[in-house]
């Protein structure tokens, strides 16, 4: 065997082995997402790319699904290594967490102010995007509340739809008491362990666990102040059903053990999955806080798309998402029927399936009411540390039903936070 | 008067060992229930499960076919089987040769060395991911499968572990060996290897087994639906707004069959490795 052969025959071996671990390469047109959940948002994504593509042929999607913590982990490996080939074109995050990600990594995403028309969307949803008068997103999917009720309950308390519409949570809780009286029934599921309720009713006011300017905002938040007392009277009042963990949580009100459940909008879903309560349910606005500022909308959860300023197909996904997301009525019809997506983009409640009125709502027109509440969600700054603070809120819900000074509480909470925060 | 009862001698010598079944059924219970809640939920429904049931339902077969129509799972297996196995193979290779040179060769700098070696198996993986990242980033190695085995395979541990054993390994058989004219790759390979077999195989069952449950690094280099490891489908189903359980059980179970499998084919030779290979 002379040199040449063992030398190509090294050659043909290395080739194999590299042509065993090459996988892919991206080739110019193609749009790498990462998002989470294949039901919802990957679903969706693709029912979006297959859109713009039917217009676009050249231009192809490569949709990669991670749990959502891993797509967090993978974003912040690249971005703190400067690794930037390693990312995608497009990401989702949630929205709480995008102005952590925006203001630690300044120049990583892409500003998309010039480009879309961000007057079309829930004001609330531009604002988490905002930093310094840019906006650096995609407003993808809304947590707006509403106030389910089940009318059968409410009936046999002596109550009509209209005596639960733009309540206060004061009139509530005396609604609460009669319905327990009259059918037994607890008015909510609660979970004090858990703050997706305190940031609802803090929301709904207008104020989050950080001023305009971010800074934290605890001691002299009237808003929080306001959630927590009212947390305090519905527990000193017994009007709920104490629940632990979101299963727990879910179960209160699929058993039908209790009355009301107030949170996001794609509980909606899980409501419906009961088809023997078919007609029993309504949606009203939530009840407000009744302080100054206060309104009977809010929001709970939710999450946007980023295009990252690195990408090599940056306009391709911004022009991508322009034409879908912020424009495309007929798409927003798509996946609400189809993943009981709400999107935030005000324009989509002139299409077909947000002017059907729904059966198993009594007939009313579900998704005009909350296209209406999603416009008046308050828009608020999530900061940076709102991960953070929650823990912080979290550990001194339950001191509320041992009747805690509000005050002390809050002064608890900020100090706390601090120490979290630095 | 009443007399006090004295157990009688068989009685004193079941009760210990009454107690010592109790203690060590419990134990087993705690160990082995996880799996049974594994098993009895892969057959049930998502909201049963969520529920709580106990008890064996009717839903596997939709689950399997839920599973196997969501992820493309001779790909995802694959993909698990090529990474583990390679980096098996190759952590062996490296490891057992570090171990040995660092048993029979002596020098001044030897124990410096060794203890610069297990040095660092006191940093965290988590403080090496970055700087980590960025080399696999240069080396355009980001989202192959080499890119997660290749820092794997000179395992401090391993190499740790080798060097242990092999302070078993009489060096007369090296001694008659060398007298005998072999190399020092010949003793390695011809008497080492045969000599430390169970050594060698207690070592496959643990890399196989990091390797195969390996999470966070995977997590890290891996980009596409096209190079996934199975550890990585099943956190991404499990992480839904609304996961179904049952496909998830399923996952889990399939991804736990492989290292059960060769724990159990290798058991006896993995408790002998860790015993020691030279008696």
């Amino acid at each position: 065997m002379d040199n040449r052969t063992i030398l190509s025959r090294f050659a043909a071996a290395a080739f194999a082995g590299a042509s065993f671990f090459a996988t892919t390469a991206a080739f110019a047109g193609e749009v790498t997402i990462w998002c989470w959940d294949p039901n919802f948002n990957v679903a969706i994504m693709k029912e979006a790319g297959e859109r713009y593509t039917a217009k676009h042929p050249e231009t192809t999607f490569n949709i990669v699904d991670f749990a959502k913590a891993d797509v967090e982990q993978k974003l912040q490996t690249a971005l703190s290594s400067g690794t930037t080939d390693a990312l995608p074109d497009i990401v989702l995050i949630e929205d709480y967490g995008a102005q952590k990600y925006l203001q630690s990594f300044p120049g990583a995403f892409a500003e998309m102010s010039g480009t879309v028309d961000y007057s079309g969307f829930a004001p609330y949803k531009v604002q988490l995007m905002t930093v310094d008068g840019k906006v650096y997103g995609m407003p993808f999917d809304s947590g707006v509340t509403g106030f389910y009720y089940r009318k059968d309950y409410l009936e046999q308390a002596g109550f009509k739809p209209a005596d639960v519409q733009d309540i206060t949570w004061d009139r509530f809780i005396e609604i609460g008491k009669q319905v327990e009286e009259k059918t037994g029934k607890k008015m909510m599921g609660l979970d004090i362990t858990d703050a997706g309720f305190t940031r609802i009713l803090m929301q709904s006011a207008g104020q989050w666990y950080f001023d305009a300017e971010g800074n934290l905002s605890i001691e002299n938040n009237t808003a929080l102040k306001a959630a927590l007392e009212t947390q305090q009277k519905i527990l000193q009042a017994g009007v709920y059903k104490p629940s632990s963990g979101w299963s727990d949580w879910v179960g209160s009100f699929t058993s039908g053990d209790v009355a009301t459940v107030t949170t996001g909008v794609w509980i909606t879903g899980t409501v419906k999955a009961q088809a023997d309560q078919s007609g029993k349910w309504g949606v009203a606005p939530i009840p407000s806080l009744g302080i100054e500022g206060a309104t009977h909308a809010s929001n709970l959860g939710g999450s946007s798309w980023y295009v990252l300023e690195s990408s090599a197909e940056k306009a391709e996904a911004i022009a991508f998402l322009n034409e879908t997301y912020a424009k495309d009525i007929d798409f927003y019809q798509k996946i609400l029927t189809e993943r009981g997506a709400v999107g935030s983009l005000l324009a989509a409640r002139t299409g077909e399936a947000y002017m059907k009125a729904d059966e198993f709502f009594g007939g009313e027109t579900v998704w005009q009411n909350f296209s209406d509440w999603l416009s008046k969600v308050p828009p608020v700054n999530y900061g940076i540390f709102t991960n953070e603070v929650d823990t912080a809120v979290t550990a001194h819900l339950p001191s509320l039903a041992q009747g805690a000074n509000i005050d002390e509480v809050l002064k608890q909470i900020q100090s706390q936070a601090e120490g979290q925060i630095q | 008067m009443t007399q006090i009862a004295t157990p009688s001698p068989r009685v004193r010598r079941l009760l210990p060992e009454t107690a010592t079944y109790i203690t060590l059924s419990i134990a087993a219970f705690v160990s082995v229930f996880p799996f049974l809640w594994m098993l009895i939920s892969s057959t049930n429904t998502s909201i049963d499960i969520i529920k709580g049931k106990t008890s064996f339902g009717a839903a596997f077969s939709t689950n399997v076919v839920n599973f196997f129509t969501q992820v493309d799972v001779p790909l995802v297996f694959w993909n698990s089987a090529k990474v583990s196995i390679l980096t098996t193979l190759l952590t062996i290779a490296v490891s057992s040769l570090a171990g040995y040179g660092f048993e029979m060769f002596r020098s001044k700098m030897r124990d410096r060395l060794y203890a610069l070696v297990l040095l660092t198996l006191m940093v965290p993986f988590a403080a090496l991911m970055i700087p980590l990242f960025m080399m696999m980033g240069r080396a355009g190695l980001i989202n192959t499968h080499i890119g997660i085995l290749l820092p794997t395979i000179a395992s401090a541990f391993i190499i740790f572990y080798f060097r242990q054993s092999t302070k078993a390994f009489p060096t007369e058989l090296r001694d008659a060996a060398k007298v005998d004219g072999l190399k020092e790759w010949q003793i390695f390979l011809y008497i080492y290897v045969p000599v430390m077999r169970s050594t060698f195989a207690a070592a496959f069952v643990i890399i196989f087994m990091t390797s195969w449950n390996n999470y966070l690094w995977p997590l890290i280099v891996l980009q596409s639906n096209e190079t996934k490891t199975i550890t990585l489908v099943v956190s991404s189903l499990a992480s839904a707004y609304y996961p179904d359980f049952g496909v998830v059980m399923i996952g889990t179970i399939l991804a736990t069959l492989p290292t059960l499998l060769v724990f159990f084919i290798m058991q006896r030779q993995f408790v002998a490795g860790m015993l020691g290979s030279v008696k």
